[in-house]
């Protein structure tokens, strides 16, 4: 009986790890412009919460002008960073 | 089925290795962009299918070790020593994990289990994927190599098989222990995944965090087991091993500690790194450590290298261990030198007021209290190896070392939150910080006022920090959810709680979180309590009465009993408060007769201001009349409650947020931010 169940544990799992597959998964490498695209969802959340947080009374209001300003500067670089990408690709 | 078990585990050995050798020659076929007779992408997937069959064949020698056990197949070395005839069914399956060759299959089929979702959502990241597969197969192969030549589960009696096993040892014959052990062990074996993943994105020099993003769940659920794990283990340590407290600084209790402290800094550090691209290098080696640590864990567990109640199987394994920790570090070293420059801060610390620098202080005082707790585990092996006798590090120590860290936690609890990311500003401090502060300063004089001595003694004293402290991390916590409601409500019109429930449900990580730390909390004003502790032990006759605290304990009788798995003698004791009779309670103590070994029965009787807790300590040789031991353990509940809110609040911050109603568009630029993008754009432009 085990003998039995062993050799077709044995079979079954050669057919299956060598049986061809039909669609492979192929992947490219990620780019620095797909980097840059989630570099702004990370900066555009950083955002959303400074201003939830400056709304919600946590933040002085001469605090919230200074820290959106720096985070805005950075999310303008990297927004202008994308656009260069993405002229220089598009024909 | 043993045939079939050992087959089963060589046949998994086989596919894990060919998924570690096939990934690698693929993987390095794509990043040298060269190519073989198969191209690496077919190739890759025979290792994947590889990894998924060798879940499927794990799991039957699994199966085929419980299935020993429910047939009382004693010819099975592993189930002659760890079950016997009489053994109740859920005990039966628990004894796949009461030994070590059992205990080493979980973890291989556990690993297994992790690795089949793995790679079943591989599409999330196909390369990344591969990569962690790849390095998850290398653990595999580890532990499938020690099933299968240094602790084979299925290996047989030589000579007569005996009528009847051995038993289950006494000590794990209780409900918990049939999730405990599971619960810590997906602990252990998860931080896998968050390892695998962040040193194949070293590896492959991942762009970006995304890597991070992948693992955050998988990381919260191995912490939630892990967490879960651990209280269990308390729960049980109070429950049955009758001493009247909960957490011993067991080496074993140690190494399931030290991983979690270093995996709840982690979870922390990492989001420095998702917001602001900080502390790469710190993350990486706080994941690498926190798998070395399981790994630690385990081989303290399972070596027999220190002494523990807890070391329940002892072995020449530790070897093994050490060989592949040397591994792991060595290819975690060899990675990180290649790959350092990969790992280049994008900010720096700004200010040393600032959210950021309160994760910086926070991970340094968990990897402190680690570090102390490591350097107590590993003390007698050193000092055996360097003055040649064992000296033990005791309780004393690590209370010395612990408390002052544990409240210097739970400060940093309360006040990260409440400060901003980059720098907070003076004025922005006092306005956070000025209801916590005074529900500080009120719980200490209300304490003082009913009758608190802080200045009595240490225990009092550090009794009135926690529960101070807990009540300024409370009020942030509260404040939190009051402010980001009070948004909501002016936004929605909601009600306060609805308003909450929304807010919660649009950053589930974050207010999730903030549950976590109400939890972590309320488990300090538990762990307060112990200060106050109470215990009496007195020989108790017919009619004999003791009192404890607010409590009258009086013998109503004592007796005998047996069944076919073990013989017992217990009490019957009333319990009185004032005239007024609350309940009976029956404290046993228990023979095991297939082990030839005894347990402690507690009763205990819990409320949230205190445990009644009696134990059924033995005979008195002379008088045959049973010795009670009675503890009166003030807030032990809240600590069990307050590991109910953690779970909860985890489970919260696994949830995925709620679309918000008035967030900016996530897929355009804020409108605030266009102009400002187009004039770097233009000044891009006339560079």
């Amino acid at each position: 009986m085990s003998t039995i169940a062993s050799a077709l544990m044995l079979i079954g799992a050669f057919a299956y790890v060598f049986y061809p597959a039909h669609l492979v998964e192929t992947q490219k490498v990620k780019s620095w412009l797909e980097f840059l695209r989630e570099r702004r969802e990370v900066l555009y959340d950083n955002l959303r919460d400074l201003n939830f947080e400056y709304r919600a009374g946590k933040y002085p209001e001469e605090d919230y002008v200074a820290q959106r300003a720096t985070l805005e500067n950075e999310a303008a670089t990297v927004v202008a960073e994308i656009h260069d990408l993405e002229d220089a690709k598009s024909p | 089925m043993p045939a079939f078990g050992s087959f089963a585990l060589l046949l998994a050995l086989a596919l894990c290795a060919y998924n570690l050798c096939a990934g690698a020659v693929a993987l390095r076929q794509l990043s040298t962009e060269s190519g073989g007779r198969i191209s690496p992408e077919r190739l890759l997937e025979t290792a994947r299918r590889a990894g998924i069959a060798s879940f499927f064949i794990v799991s039957g020698a699994a199966f085929a070790l419980v299935w020993a056990a429910f047939a009382n197949d004693f010819s099975v070395a592993y189930i002659l020593h760890h079950s016997n005839r009489a053994l109740p069914g859920a005990y039966k399956f628990a004894a796949l994990w009461s030994g070590q060759e059992g205990s080493l299959l979980l973890w291989a089929w556990l690993l297994a289990a992790y690795e089949f979702v793995l790679r079943v959502r591989h599409k999330v990241d196909v390369r990344l994927t591969a990569y962690a597969s790849m390095i998850l197969s290398g653990i595999q192969v580890f532990f499938l190599l020690l099933l299968n030549f240094a602790a084979p589960p299925f290996a047989l009696v030589a000579g007569a098989i005996p009528q009847d096993g051995f038993g289950l040892n006494p000590l794990l014959q209780y409900p918990e222990m049939v999730i405990h052990p599971p619960m810590l062990y997906l602990g252990y074996v998860g931080f896998s995944v968050p390892f695998a993943f962040a040193l194949g994105a070293l590896m492959m020099r991942y762009p970006g965090e995304k890597w991070i993003h992948i693992t955050r769940r998988w990381t919260m659920v191995t912490w939630l087991f892990l967490t879960c794990g651990i209280f269990l283990g308390m729960h049980w340590a109070y429950a049955v091993l009758g001493w009247g407290g909960y957490w011993g600084w067991d080496p074993v209790e140690n190494a399931s500690l030290m991983p979690w402290l270093t995996g709840t800094a982690f979870l922390h550090s990492v989001m420095m790194q998702e917001k602001r691209g900080m502390m790469k290098h710190w993350n990486i080696w706080l994941i690498f450590s926190t798998f070395m640590l399981s790994i630690l864990g385990t081989l303290l567990t399972r070596s027999g290298l220190v002494s523990s109640v807890h070391a329940f199987a002892q072995s020449s394994i530790g070897t093994w261990f050490w060989a592949f920790l040397v591994l792991v570090f060595a290819v975690c070293l060899f990675t990180y030198i290649l790959q350092r420059d990969h790992l280049k801060s994008e900010h720096k610390l700004e200010s040393l007021v600032s959210r950021e620098s309160s994760f910086l202080f926070n991970n340094l005082v968990l990897l402190t209290a680690c570090f102390t707790i490591l350097w107590g585990t590993l003390f007698p092996v050193l000092s055996e190896f360097v003055q040649g006798n064992k000296v033990t590090v005791g309780a004393p120590f690590y209370n010395r070392v612990a408390i002052p860290i544990g409240l210097f936690l739970l400060f940093l609890t309360g006040i990260g939150p409440l400060l901003a990311w980059r720098s907070s500003s003076f004025r922005s401090i006092r306005k956070n910080f000025i209801v916590p502060m005074a529900a500080a300063g009120l719980t200490a004089l209300v304490l003082v006022i009913l009758g608190e001595r802080p200045w009595q003694d240490q225990g009092a004293f550090y009794a009135l920090v926690t529960w101070v402290l807990a009540a300024f991390v409370a009020t942030a916590v509260g404040s939190e959810f009051l402010r980001g409601a009070g948004v909501i409500r002016r936004h929605t019109g909601q009600n306060l709680l609805a308003s909450m429930v929304q807010l919660t449900r649009r950053n589930t990580r974050r207010y999730g979180g903030y549950l976590v730390h109400f939890g972590v909390v309320v488990i300090f004003i538990g762990f307060a309590g112990s200060a106050f502790n109470q215990s009496k032990e007195q020989e108790m006759n017919f009619r004999q009465s003791m009192t404890i605290g607010p409590y009258r304990l009086e013998c109503l009788d004592y007796s005998q009993d047996s069944n076919l798995n073990y013989d017992s003698e217990y009490a019957l004791l009333d319990v009185y408060r004032g005239s007024r009779k609350v309940m009976q309670l029956a404290p046993e103590k228990r023979f095991y007769a297939a082990s030839q070994q005894t347990s402690t029965i507690v009763a205990n009787h819990s409320t949230l201001a205190w445990d009644l807790y009696v134990v059924y300590a033995g005979r008195d040789p002379d008088s045959q009349h049973p010795i009670i031991k009675v503890f009166l353990n003030p807030l032990v509940a809240w600590i069990w409650i307050g590991v109910g809110i953690v779970a909860f609040g985890t489970c919260v911050a696994l949830m995925p947020n709620m679309a918000a109603e008035f967030a900016l568009n996530r897929s355009r630029v804020p409108a605030a931010l266009s102009g400002l993008a187009q004039s770097a754009i233009s000044s891009r432009g006339g560079d």
